[in-house]
């Protein structure tokens, strides 16, 4: 070939004549093509009934792993008015599904897939890091909007991240999209509980919201996802099938800053919270919260909006030249989970529609209707709940079985005491429990000798000293802690006389050496037990994961809390260094503390049951 | 021959290089960059249907501002929020309604302003037209979704063409009829006028424009005013007068709008919207009031049939749009209705279209 001719072919070849097309745009478009092949199996289409009992589009939704949960938004199985679902998968076969978990505020739902075969493994979407996007990513949505694909395959559309950390205001509900990821990419109606991928194929966030109120609920350029960081948050609590519940903090902020300023906002009102109970006061400027710097009203929404009710989570604050960091327990948004009085009228459900209840027997039940248990006070399905509790338990009942030893109980312990006069003193403890005491000969008895000091406490015996469920005086409850202790493991779920479940995963902040420590790196995430033992609340934190420091292993209980008085601060007691004693595993570090103040530091010297 | 083919393929590799644009890279560093030198503007409005806030373009260190010429900036309390969260009020300078651009300015107080980040609009108004197919991106406050220091929202689009916003009255009803980018791209939502089109580079092109919407088919065009935008007027002399983006921005407080055209249809507002002229002789049925209007103010309703204007029939849409191609603002008009089975008088005060307002 001569170069007349080599020009002339490079010419043709050009990109400007468009016979071919630039190799690099090709590459594009394949891995494209390929992170599409790799995620639609993931994708699911959730249905509804009609008013005849006829399947019917609803929504979307995505597996996240193999045994086939799948997330999806709560107004699209709130649509389908019933806990027993029927999905379609790309595969195009239907599959029984049944709900597990709700977040009503956050607009979630995790619901399960049943397998058509015991065993079988679903597809599913690897979670990606959603702080990790940014405004001006190319993103992926797929889904099955206006029901277009009747053998399920999704349709893709692929546009631009347009903003990220936004917050939307609730629509006239108590629905928020907190932190959301804000896209151009099209999302109409049916899209409702699908994924958004990044261009890596892993799940960013859920698609749920359009701005629609324009254009007729239709696309108008601006949708939003909840972001995958904040399901992960409430994800512990959905697989147990929780009505889960948002945060607030117990206190309003309004902005500050005069012309030319920087934003900053400050605290306007407080209600009787853990954050009052912690220092904070009106006016205080809140520096930040949950690790990230907060400076508007609508950041500070954004990262309340990330937590569920009861997490505590670090918060810094000035107050002039003072700043200080404390830890705070979350109030809830809605109304409390676990009711006060049981023989209150029920309180009217502030929203519309209530749980979804089982539908009207027709015909033979679904396969999935075995997987569902009805039950009030904050549950969205109790089966998920216990077959939760009885894991934690057979752990616990493997590792230090106590479940036949309801005698007498004795615990020796020895340390130092770190409150009051004698702060730094060397100090015994010992723990007497009777399974009955003698004022009515019903209430079991505890009988305390505490350095040198008798408490003694009969807790079902109803001439109690209220104070005597908070003894001794700055721990919070400490003899009442151990008679606890002593129900979960001789008894499990059965030694608390109210109430009893399992509460999902939250962050557990163990003792620290050091005076300030950075809560993010001390913190670990923990399975959480929750009982009520006459007014007493309790929750029992159990370790998701082997200690890297050795202090505990996978299973183990870490530490729990008792509160005897709901305004006041609990009885922290921290468990570490399990050791084998008569064949038992048992922690022997125990450190208490209330508040922020630590009570005492303890070494079990001997446990007795009988 | 051989420079020629070593020329070729140089700019071979050029092409491919920009063409690498359209493969999967992230506009996030680009989105960034553009988000420092916008705006978020809050100004009048909040009542029904009109927006309150909108976007803005910085242009200038000293603190120079160009938008949309909207009834946002009706207000002596116009806010201006800049990308790191300060916020300051601005005042306009200057309003062209022709080009439906306004220039505003920072009040930096004693002082001043020392802006960082901004475009050069005398560059970007000498940037050659993007052909219709070009990539591009589109950055505003729609919506309002941001306040402070929130980034602006970007999206991306295609150029579908560019041509002549010569929209007819009642149809596009636009002031400025010039020649305009349409995107294929939803990017003319609420608070999105004054954003701006850039190249995939972030190259400065255009300025998004007002929502405009068909009344007859109730869709929704997406356009933007290029920066290098013309317009001309004739007054009733034959006196053809020329402006520009430009002759705004050099002439800033000393900038005269162009002389006013002579009177054509619908230079009046009454705040009557009638049902949509679908049929040679609609009647003239009110479909909505808008709040706070002469026609508010004279309790008009929607589904009151408008019967005679000051004594004359007005069959149809035609016919009310024609007689009242006569009236000025300020002219008292008396409406003849009819309301379920009664005839009812009433009379209201014409005003200035609102956009037209000083």
């Amino acid at each position: 070939m001569n170069i007349r001719g080599m020009v002339l072919l490079l010419i043709l070849a050009g990109p400007t004549l468009g016979q071919t097309v630039d190799p690099k745009v090709t590459l594009a478009e394949k891995k494209r093509v390929e992170v599409i092949n790799k995620v639609k199996p993931s994708v699911v289409a959730v249905m509804a009934r009609d008013g005849n009992g006829n399947l019917t589009g609803n929504g979307s939704g995505v597996l996240i792993d193999e045994e086939g949960y799948c997330l999806t938004n709560w107004h699209v199985t709130n649509a389908a008015r019933s806990p027993l679902l029927k999905c379609g998968l790309p595969d195009g076969h239907i599959y029984d599904a049944v709900l597990v978990g709700l977040d009503r505020v956050g607009d979630v739902a995790l619901i399960k897939l049943l397998p058509k075969n015991p065993g079988d493994k679903f597809p599913y979407a690897k979670m990606g890091d959603s702080d990790e996007v940014r405004a001006g990513d190319w993103s992926l949505a797929m889904g099955n909007p206006f029901s277009l694909a009747t053998d399920f395959t999704p349709t893709v559309t692929f546009g631009l991240v347009s903003g990220v950390h936004r917050y939307q205001y609730p629509a006239g509900t108590l629905l928020e999209y907190t932190d959301c990821i804000q896209i151009d990419t099209s999302i109409n109606p049916g899209n409702s509980g699908g994924p958004l991928f990044n261009m890596n194929g892993e799940l960013i966030g859920i698609n749920g919201r359009g701005s629609f109120e324009k254009r007729g609920r239709v696309n108008s350029g601006v949708g939003y996802a909840i972001s995958i960081n904040q399901i992960k948050n409430f994800l512990g609590h959905l697989r147990v099938g929780l009505e889960t519940d948002h945060a607030s903090l117990g206190a309003s902020m309004e902005s500050e800053g005069d012309d030319g300023g920087i934003a900053r906002i400050v605290v306007k009102s407080l209600i009787e919270s853990d954050a009052r109970r912690r220092g904070l006061e009106v006016g205080d400027q809140i520096l930040s919260f949950a690790g990230r710097p907060v400076t508007t009203v609508n950041q500070y929404k954004n990262v309340l909006g990330l937590y569920p009710k009861g997490w505590r989570m670090p918060l810094v604050f000035r107050r002039e030249n003072e700043k200080r960091e404390v830890l705070v327990r979350l109030m809830g948004v809605q109304r409390e989970l676990m009711t006060d009085r049981p023989n209150a009228p029920p309180r009217p459900q502030p929203q519309p529609g209530g749980p979804p209840r089982p539908p009207a027997p027709k015909g033979p039940p679904p396969p999935s209707a075995k997987f569902y248990k009805f039950k009030e006070g904050g549950f969205s399905n109790y089966y998920f709940n216990e077959v939760a509790q009885n894991r934690v338990l057979d752990t616990l009942k493997k590792t230090s079985d106590f479940t036949t030893q309801h005698g007498d109980w004795t615990l020796k312990f020895s340390g130092k005491m770190l409150a009051g006069l004698g702060a730094g003193r060397n100090m015994t403890a010992m723990f007497l429990i009777k399974e009955t005491g003698v004022a009515d000969g019903k209430s079991p008895k505890i009988l305390a000798d505490i350095d040198g000091l008798d408490f003694p406490l009969e807790p079902l015996n109803v001439q109690e000293r209220p104070d005597a469920f908070k003894d001794p005086p700055e721990s919070g409850g400490f003899v009442l802690a151990i008679f606890l202790y002593r129900q979960l493991l001789a008894y499990g779920g059965k030694g608390f006389t109210r109430e009893f479940h399992h509460g999902g995963v939250e962050p557990y902040y163990p003792p620290s050496n050091d005076e300030n420590p950075d809560y993010s790196k001390i913190r670990v995430m923990a399975e959480v037990l929750r009982g009520k033992y006459a007014h007493v609340e309790t929750r029992w934190y159990f370790a998701l994961e082997d200690d890297k420091e050795g202090r505990w292993k996978k299973g183990h209980l870490i530490g729990f809390e008792v509160t005897p008085d709901k305004d006041e601060d609990p009885c922290e007691v921290c468990l570490s260094s399990y050791k084998d004693i008569n064949g038992k595993q048992l922690p022997t570090n125990w450190f208490v503390r209330r508040g922020d103040r630590p009570y005492v530091d303890l070494k079990l010297d001997s446990l007795t049951a009988k | 021959m051989k420079r020629l083919f070593a020329l070729l393929v140089v700019v071979w590799l050029g092409l491919s290089v920009a063409d690498r644009a359209v493969a999967d890279d992230s506009f996030a560093a680009i989105a960034e960059e553009v988000n420092q030198k916008l705006v978020k503007l809050f100004g009048s409005g909040g009542f029904k249907g009109l927006a309150s806030y909108g976007t803005g373009v910085l242009i200038s260190r000293d603190g120079y501002i160009l938008t949309v010429n909207s009834h946002i900036l009706d207000t002596r309390d116009l806010r201006v929020h800049l990308y790191d969260g300060t916020r300051y009020n601005a005042k306009v300078i200057a309003r062209e309604p022709v080009l439906d651009v306004a220039l505003l300015q920072i009040e930096g107080g004693m002082r001043g302003v020392d802006i960082e980040h901004y475009f050069d609009v005398f560059q970007a108004a000498k940037r050659p037209i993007l052909e219709p197919g070009t990539h591009v991106l589109a950055f505003s406050n729609l919506f309002q979704i941001a306040t402070r220091d929130e980034p602006m929202s970007v999206q991306r689009g295609v150029i579908a063409a560019y041509s002549k916003l010569a929209g007819r009255i009642g149809i596009f009803e636009a002031s400025y009829r010039g020649n305009v980018y349409v995107l294929d791209a939803i990017t003319n939502n609420p608070g999105a006028g004054g954003g701006v089109i850039t190249t995939r580079k972030g190259e400065l092109i255009a300025m998004i424009g007002k929502e405009l919407r068909n009344e007859l088919t109730n869709t929704w065009i997406n356009y933007a005013i290029p920066f290098s935008a013309r317009a001309e007027t004739t007054d009733k002399d034959g006196k053809k007068t020329e402006t520009s983006i430009l002759d705004l921005v050099t002439k800033k407080e000393k900038y005269k709008p162009l002389p006013e055209a002579p009177k054509v249809a619908n230079q009046v507002f009454h705040g009557i919207v009638l049902v949509p002229n679908v049929v040679e002789r609609t009647p003239p049925y009110v479909e909505e009031v808008i709040p706070g209007s002469p026609a508010d103010k004279a309790k008009l309703r929607p589904d009151d049939l408008i019967v005679y204007i000051d004594g004359l029939p007005v069959q149809d849409i035609n016919t009310f749009n024609t007689i009242l191609a006569n009236y000025v603002p300020r002219n008292e008009i008396k409406l003849e209705i009819q309301r379920g089975d009664k005839l009812i008088t009433v009379s209201l005060t014409l005003e200035r279209p609102i956009d037209k307002k000083k």
